[in-house]
């Protein structure tokens, strides 16, 4: 029993090992080559499928967590902390307090938040859980326990 | 029985051991890294050192001055043929200046990250080990452990990850360990298909099984689709259907529309916080939620965007909710940016009658940058506390960049709210950064 878990176990690994060596893809810049300000229309430059990644389209937010499947295309332009400002714990800096210098950026808690997260949360409490599921909880603590 | 209780309860333990195993592992990337790589590394480097000053009602906690200090660090070895090894790390401290903030706390920190990652210049391919914030299908997931992916043969690829998952301030017992994976097959410029798992334990119980699919599909330039439906095994049920189409029949013009469906009892099942698992009933556990939106973004001239946009929520128990307007916005990336936004809620009880309006604008000077930001919600009724009707916030934010890398900025916000009469915050804020990805190449945005 123990020889053929070991045996299936080499096979996997010799069919992964094969299978990662016949992709020859080129990966994904590391760093974007061409200076970015401000949020880029991917469009702008990129007429093949990189140009879905258009930051400037209304429904970006909706769809960047598919897109963050990309993480090395993130990365080629986004620090690790631009998720984790929202996505890691961070304490109470909320993120109206991210980007208060780029307001035409969308963010789910412009502005003062503790009155219109009860409406909001009605709404739509879904959306909160990326965020606030299972982390950056303290400031739910102090009322909901 | 006590064999299978034994197996995961072992499982459990391995969580804790990966986590550990994680930092090991991360410890033997950079060994086996050549020296010589890390002779000239590349650095970026921020500082953010933020004093906080506001006043709340909560018991304890009147006279708020939080200083924070971040940190964030990356630093990337010389890349050989195309692979490159980098080390990340992102935390935070606060100190409480005037009363206790959190926690019953006077100080309190975190690590928000801290890996070592070896990125091959073939193949997409990457390990990651340590603690970092994973993004796979049905995963949005931190975790003390290890992650790998690479691009196979035939258009597929594959992702894995293992470790000890990291949740903070729980309510309720949180899992553990957890592990999963995702399975993708692409045709560049075409579509990408993903199949993917997590599963979690928390000691011996089964804490989260999960699967989902999701897709980028875009058939021609104009379109594409992006979606992802996920399934509770513990449940047995769905948790989340959603997807969004985008449309650009011009370079002009963009429409889309959105389908989401979540069913609270599935999608909810394992959050650790009191706030989303409704039980003081005021939202029913069993509700289920079908929103359909959509809208047009229309830009007559580089710069300038108009949208209009709509999102009806379908409610199984609850009434019915529309929400609907506009938005007008002007964005010259280090010059100008301005814009409003009106909106209307129709939705069935008064809390869900509103209007919310905002206007911003944001001008640079030089060096030097202000901002202000209104925001107001007028209710058709007066809020349950304290009758309030009307609640807005005004902002303005101003920064000076002493110098490349250093940069003070301030902002004040005033506001009448339910809790607050006249209420007003200030934040001071002075960054330090040294980021070696801007000289001369792309730029790396925090």
């Amino acid at each position: 029993m123990k020889n053929s878990k070991l045996l299936i176990l080499l096979a996997a690994l010799a069919t992964a090992g094969s299978l990662v060596a016949c992709a020859g893809t080129t990966t994904v810049a590391r760093v974007h080559p061409e200076a970015v300000t401000g949020m880029p229309d991917c469009t702008e430059c990129h007429q093949d499928s990189w140009g879905a990644f258009n930051h400037k389209a209304p429904d970006f937010m909706l769809k960047h967590k598919v897109f963050a499947n990309s993480r090395q295309a993130c990365a080629s332009c986004h620090a690790e902390a631009f998720c984790a400002d929202c996505h890691a714990h961070k304490e109470e800096i909320k993120p109206s307090d991210k980007y208060k210098d780029a307001p035409e950026r969308f963010l789910p808690h412009r502005g003062d938040y503790l009155a219109q997260h009860k409406i909001d949360g009605r709404v739509d409490p879904a959306s909160c859980v990326a965020c606030h599921g299972r982390q950056n909880n303290e400031g739910c603590k102090r009322c909901h326990r | 029985m006590n064999s299978h209780h034994s197996c995961r309860s072992l499982r459990a333990a391995a969580g804790r051991v990966l986590a550990w195993a994680g930092g090991l592992a991360a410890g033997a990337l950079l060994i086996s890294f050549p020296a010589g790589a890390w002779a000239a590394p590349e650095v970026s480097a921020e500082s953010t050192t933020i004093l906080r000053l506001g006043n709340t009602d909560f018991p304890g906690s009147k006279d708020l001055y939080p200083l924070y200090e971040y940190l964030h660090l990356s630093l990337t070895g010389a890349e050989t043929k195309g692979n490159s090894l980098s080390l990340y790390f992102g935390g935070w401290g606060r100190g409480d200046l005037g009363d206790k903030s959190f926690n019953d706390r006077y100080t309190d920190g975190d690590l928000q990250y801290g890996f070592l990652s070896y990125r091959w210049g073939r193949n997409n391919a990457v390990a990651n080990a340590g603690r970092q914030f994973v993004t796979e299908g049905v995963a949005t997931q931190r975790l003390d452990g290890l992650y790998l992916r690479s691009d196979l043969g035939a258009g597929f690829a594959a992702a894995a990850f293992v470790g000890s998952p990291v949740n903070t301030e729980p309510n309720v017992k949180a899992d553990d360990f957890v592990f999963g994976g995702r399975v993708t097959h692409s045709a560049a410029k075409y579509y990408t298909l993903g199949v993917s798992a997590l599963r979690s334990n928390a000691g011996s119980t089964r804490y989260r099984e999960e699967e989902g699919v999701d897709l980028w599909l875009s058939p021609v330039r104009q379109l594409d689709v992006t979606g992802r439906s996920s399934y509770n095994s513990v449940t047995e049920g769905w948790m989340e259907h959603a997807y969004t189409m985008s449309l650009r029949p011009t370079d002009k013009l963009q429409l889309f529309a959105d389908l989401r469906q979540v069913n609270y009892r599935d999608f909810f099942y394992r959050v650790t916080t009191t706030a989303l698992t409704f039980q003081d009933r005021l939202i029913d556990p069993g509700e289920r939620d079908l929103a359909l939106g959509g809208g047009i973004g229309f830009t007559p001239v580089k710069g300038v965007t108009l949208t209009a946009d709509y999102r009806h929520h379908d409610y199984e128990i609850a009434r019915e909710a529309h929400y609907y307007g506009g938005k007008v916005a002007l964005s010259f990336p280090e010059k100008f940016a301005a814009g409003g936004s009106v909106h209307r809620m129709d939705g069935g009880s008064d809390p869900l009658r509103y209007l919310e309006y905002r206007v911003y604008a944001s001008k640079s000077f030089g060096p030097a940058d202000l901002t202000l930001d209104f925001i107001d919600v007028n209710y058709d009724s007066t809020l349950s506390t304290n009758n309030v009707r009307n609640v807005f916030v005004v902002t303005a934010a101003g920064a000076y960049r002493v110098t490349r890398s250093v940069t003070l900025a301030a902002d004040v916000d005033y506001s009448k709210n339910p809790d607050f009469d006249n209420e007003v915050k200030g934040m001071l804020k002075a960054v330090v950064s040294f980021d070696a990805a801007l000289e001369g190449r792309g730029k790396s945005e925090k």
